[in-house]
């Protein structure tokens, strides 16, 4: 018996260890993929905190420049992008 | 349904059919489950490649934003230092005639379109099916339509839109004139002056606490601009029909229930109007006193019957107008066949019947004004086209606007934002 199971058991603990090692492969592989959901989703988020920053700049800009320049006639209609 | 964006290609690493020749099937699993995992790594980096991608070219543009930002500050830093308070001229004129500053707000459109779409659901949508290719048949049809619309359109709910926008413009549009052709003969008998110059600076002393702070407008006293400016943004120009004396109101489809008014049940219609608009209207004396005007005035309510025997028939014939070029025209239209052969038939009426001539040539040229019309219409479809929303979301926003300009410019402000 044990000698007819050991090609058997060492098989199966080959297998056992093929199988953990492949575990500990996929699991990284899984951590790497939520890390690039995180990170994206909070580069987007910053990007677009900055965003309304830079909007809110060059609004003030403009206007700025309007009174700097003597409010030359400056009326524009809403601008559609 | 929500759609995964990046989907790692071999999702199951060790699923697989194993071949029946092999005998080490634990080694044959594993080996396969190795190459899966390589695969999904594969992947796994190009999708990481991708994200990093976009979220790069975000950047980029937001650092161009920056410089072009700092360079104007850069710029107004020196134009500051120069300047001098006591070069500077300042008139009174200047201020009061000079058009007050707006900055320009950018309204974002086409967010959701096709080409908006991130490349990897792109590429999910290439590998689905694609619509069955109807539009060969669409050379088969007569009325010129593409085939494929009717199995699939997605553009149907914008032109859609579109037309309601369209005719909400034209309408009101019409009911402007209108007004203005009555408020031409009442305005005989009233002095809206003073009250116009009123209301400017009610306006702006409202506006100094800030724009949230407005209340609507309260005085039933004021002219019918008043009243059309604070229905404008729910109720498009209802208001000014109900001081004025109209039995017949060419306005149907608007919920007035006091739509037909004869000229004895004035007593009636104020009543109504203030239950509808659910803003605080306290002063209900106001409205009689210019009713009571347009009664001592009989002359001009026989008269605006007169006047309005012609707007009513104006609006039937524009209905009416575009459904027969869509439907009559097309034969003719498209086949350039159709007209010579129409020709020679309507020529041999002609000789027998003298009185017929006038009927045919009438018809002729209605032909040829509708062909015209037809394509005049055409073409400004293709140039307007789909320009943008943003024209049509202009219209809507003159139609608001020129309801009249006091609190013409609070309903922009709510458009834009």
């Amino acid at each position: 018996m044990s000698i007819q199971d050991d090609p058997v058991q060492r098989e199966i603990h080959q297998d056992w260890a093929n199988r953990e090692y492949i575990e500990v492969i996929t699991s990284s592989i899984k951590k790497i993929a939520d890390f690039l959901n995180s990170f994206d989703m909070s580069c987007r988020s910053r990007l677009a905190t900055l965003n309304e920053k830079l909007t809110a700049l060059e609004r003030r800009i403009e206007y700025i420049e309007a009174r700097v320049s003597g409010f030359e006639g400056i009326h524009r209609k809403v601008l559609f992008t | 349904m929500p759609l995964v964006t990046r989907n790692i290609e071999p999702r199951h690493v060790c699923r697989q059919v194993l071949p029946s020749t092999i005998r080490s099937e634990l080694e044959c699993v594993t080996n396969i489950s190795l190459a899966n995992i390589i695969r999904q790594l594969g992947s796994l980096s190009k999708y990481a490649e991708d994200v990093f991608g976009e979220l790069f070219v975000q950047a980029g543009t937001f650092a161009i934003r920056v410089n072009s930002l700092g360079e104007r500050v850069d710029r107004l830093q020196v134009k500051v230092t120069q300047l001098d308070p006591k070069e500077e001229e300042v008139s009174l004129q200047a201020i009061t005639q000079k058009k007050a500053f707006h900055s320009n707000l950018t309204q974002d459109q086409q967010l959701f379109c096709r080409p908006s779409l991130p490349l990897p659901v792109q590429e999910t949508y290439l590998i689905c099916n694609p619509p069955p290719p109807l539009n060969n048949l669409s050379q088969y049809r007569d009325d010129g339509k593409d085939a494929l619309k009717f199995y699939t359109d997605p553009s149907y709910f914008f032109d859609l839109w579109k037309e309601k926008m369209l005719q909400d413009t034209k309408d009101i549009m019409k009911e402007r004139r209108k007004h203005r052709k009555e408020k031409k003969d009442n305005q005989n008998m009233r002095t809206l002056n003073p009250r116009k110059i009123k209301t400017r600076k009610d306006e702006w002393e409202r506006r100094k606490m800030g724009e949230e702070f407005v209340v609507p407008k309260n005085d039933m006293g004021e002219s019918l601009e008043g009243l059309n400016g604070s229905i404008g943004s729910g109720e498009v120009a209802p208001g000014p029909t109900w001081p004025l004396p109209l039995p017949h109101l060419p306005l149907p489809p608007l919920a007035w229930g006091s739509l037909p008014l004869p000229p004895s049940g004035f007593d009636s219609s104020p009543p109504a109007p203030p239950p509808l608009f659910s803003s605080a209207y306290p002063s209900p004396p106001a409205p009689p006193s210019p009713l009571s005007q347009t009664t001592i005035s009989p002359p001009p309510p026989p008269s605006l019957p007169q006047g309005g025997g012609a707007p009513p028939p104006p609006p039937p014939p524009p209905p009416p107008g575009p459904p027969p070029p869509s439907s009559g025209l097309p034969p003719p239209s498209f086949s350039i066949g159709a007209p010579p052969p129409l020709k020679p038939t309507q020529v041999q009426p002609e000789a027998p019947a003298d009185a017929h001539n006038d009927l045919l040539s009438a018809i002729r040229q209605g032909f040829n004004l509708r062909k015209v019309e037809e394509q005049k219409e055409q073409e400004k479809k293709d140039n307007y086209g789909n320009d943008v929303a943003a024209i049509l979301s202009r219209r809507i926003a003159v139609e608001c606007s020129d309801s009249e300009d006091d609190s013409s410019e609070l309903d922009d402000d709510d458009w834009s934002e």
